[in-house]
């Protein structure tokens, strides 16, 4: 014989029936969850409930609702797995949200597959058109820079040729191409300096070179740091190996324009 | 092996193991057991044969659908067919959304109701014992039970005290609890 809290009595009654609502209703709930004695009573006396439906017997069903049902059934053929919901087994839920995270991960990858095609796509004609302008510059340089270049100074007519440089300065990069023509030839042991003379500051070196037979030279991006600003560009005779600095006055000279 | 035995001697217990292996027949040996209690009680309570029909087909396709709802370890399966059909009933009548959760109702009853001639016995027995109650207390019993009232509502109705009310609900409870003792 257990014994049922009778403070709680009749609200196991009403909670059987549904009925029972608010802060009563959560004390109820608060001391089930730890007395026995009181659930086993409102499980009884929802057997006493099942007695008073069965009052209520007599009515039958019409005969059609067995078909509708079996009908009904028929139409959602189960298959012979047996299913507890009080001990429900933990890997189908596990398969289906497996299920539905590689779902989910198909769909992101197809997302950032196609990004990445995409990506493809644009570094391809990036690099197509980087090739075609290294191509054009390379074909530029070569041209300046081919031995069997013709080189050809025009000058004033009747005026004998003279020696004639040009400096081509791209400060932003540090970058720097210079032509030379009619150069006179070098004494031994010597060779042409070329200087980037700064705004402010001493001249930097920016290349030794000696001309070939007909007085052409080229210095093609001697290494310079980027961002100076030039105020001009001068040329001195110096040692074969160079000059930290010019140690002699210098036989070309130009400004920027 | 069919639950459907053709001798009736199948229980409630196998029929719902055929039926948890997707056993048609099994269904419908069960609804000829006890289609007939989940009706009377729908009608009792929604008063409406329609109605009463709807709710039998829902019940009884709840439990093809899943059958570990009922947990035969747990309670007897008319007992528990009642209490879930007056609950859903009830829902329905009060135009709510189904409040109760079937799968967690335990009906305890004493005896066992699986056969037509237990059932015979007890209902004499729960009709003896109403018509032993006072009015007032099978009336408070009925509004709870049938037509969903809560007591406030029927201590309102009826000018009744509310602590007699639940008084009065409890107590008829347990003198058909009684009656079959």
């Amino acid at each position: 014989m257990t014994t049922v809290h009778e403070q709680f009595a009749e609200n196991l009654a009403l909670h059987a029936l549904g009925v029972l609502a608010g802060e009563e209703m959560a004390t109820l709930e608060k001391h089930l969850a730890g007395c026995a004695d009181c659930r086993g009573e409102l499980e009884r006396l929802r057997g006493d409930m099942a007695l008073l439906a069965l009052s209520a017997a007599g009515p039958t069903p019409p005969r059609r609702g067995r078909q509708r049902l079996m009908d009904s059934i028929a139409g959602e053929p189960r298959s012979p797995v047996a299913v507890s919901i009080k001990r429900r087994a933990w890997w189908p839920t596990l398969a289906w949200a497996a299920a539905a995270a590689m779902l989910v991960l198909s769909v992101i990858l197809l997302g950032k597959n196609a990004q990445l095609r995409q990506r493809v796509i644009t570094l391809q004609r990036q690099m197509t058109s980087q090739q075609a302008e290294l191509k054009r510059g390379s074909e530029v340089l070569a041209a300046f820079t081919a031995l069997d270049a013709m080189h050809v100074t025009l000058v004033a007519a009747k005026t004998s040729p003279q020696p004639q440089g040009k400096a081509i300065y791209l400060r932003r990069r540090g970058s720097l191409i210079f032509l030379a023509n009619n150069l006179a030839p070098l004494p031994p042991h010597k060779a042409y300096e070329l200087w980037l003379i700064p705004t402010n500051g001493s001249p930097i070196p920016a290349g030794i070179f000696k001309p070939d037979a007909h007085g052409s030279a080229t210095v093609v991006n001697p290494p310079l740091v980027p961002g100076v600003e030039a105020k001009a560009f001068a040329i001195t005779v110096e040692p074969e190996a160079g000059s930290p600095s010019p140690t002699s006055t210098p036989i070309m000279l130009g400004a920027g324009e | 092996m069919s639950a459907a035995d053709p001798k009736g001697v199948s229980t409630d217990g196998a029929m719902m193991a055929a039926i948890r292996a997707g056993d048609q027949n099994a269904m419908a040996l069960l609804y000829d057991r006890y289609s007939s209690i989940v009706y009377a009680v729908a009608l009792r309570v929604l008063g409406d044969t329609g109605a009463a029909e709807d709710t039998l087909q829902e019940i009884f396709m709840q439990l093809w659908r899943n059958p570990a709802l009922f947990d035969s370890s747990r309670g007897n399966l008319p007992a528990w067919l009642s209490v879930v059909t007056r609950n859903r009933s009830i829902d329905s009548l009060r135009k709510r959304r189904p409040e109760t959760n079937i799968e967690e109702v335990i009906v305890s009853v004493e005896p066992d109701l699986a056969s037509d001639t237990d059932r015979a016995r007890a209902l004499g027995k729960i009709r003896g014992a109403l018509g032993d109650m006072p009015v007032a207390q099978r009336a408070v019993l009925e509004m709870a039970f049938f037509q969903g009232l809560t007591h406030t509502e029927i201590a309102s109705k009826t000018g009744e005290p509310l602590g007699t009310i639940k008084t009065r609900i409890r107590a008829g409870l347990l003198a058909l609890r009684k009656s079959l003792k």
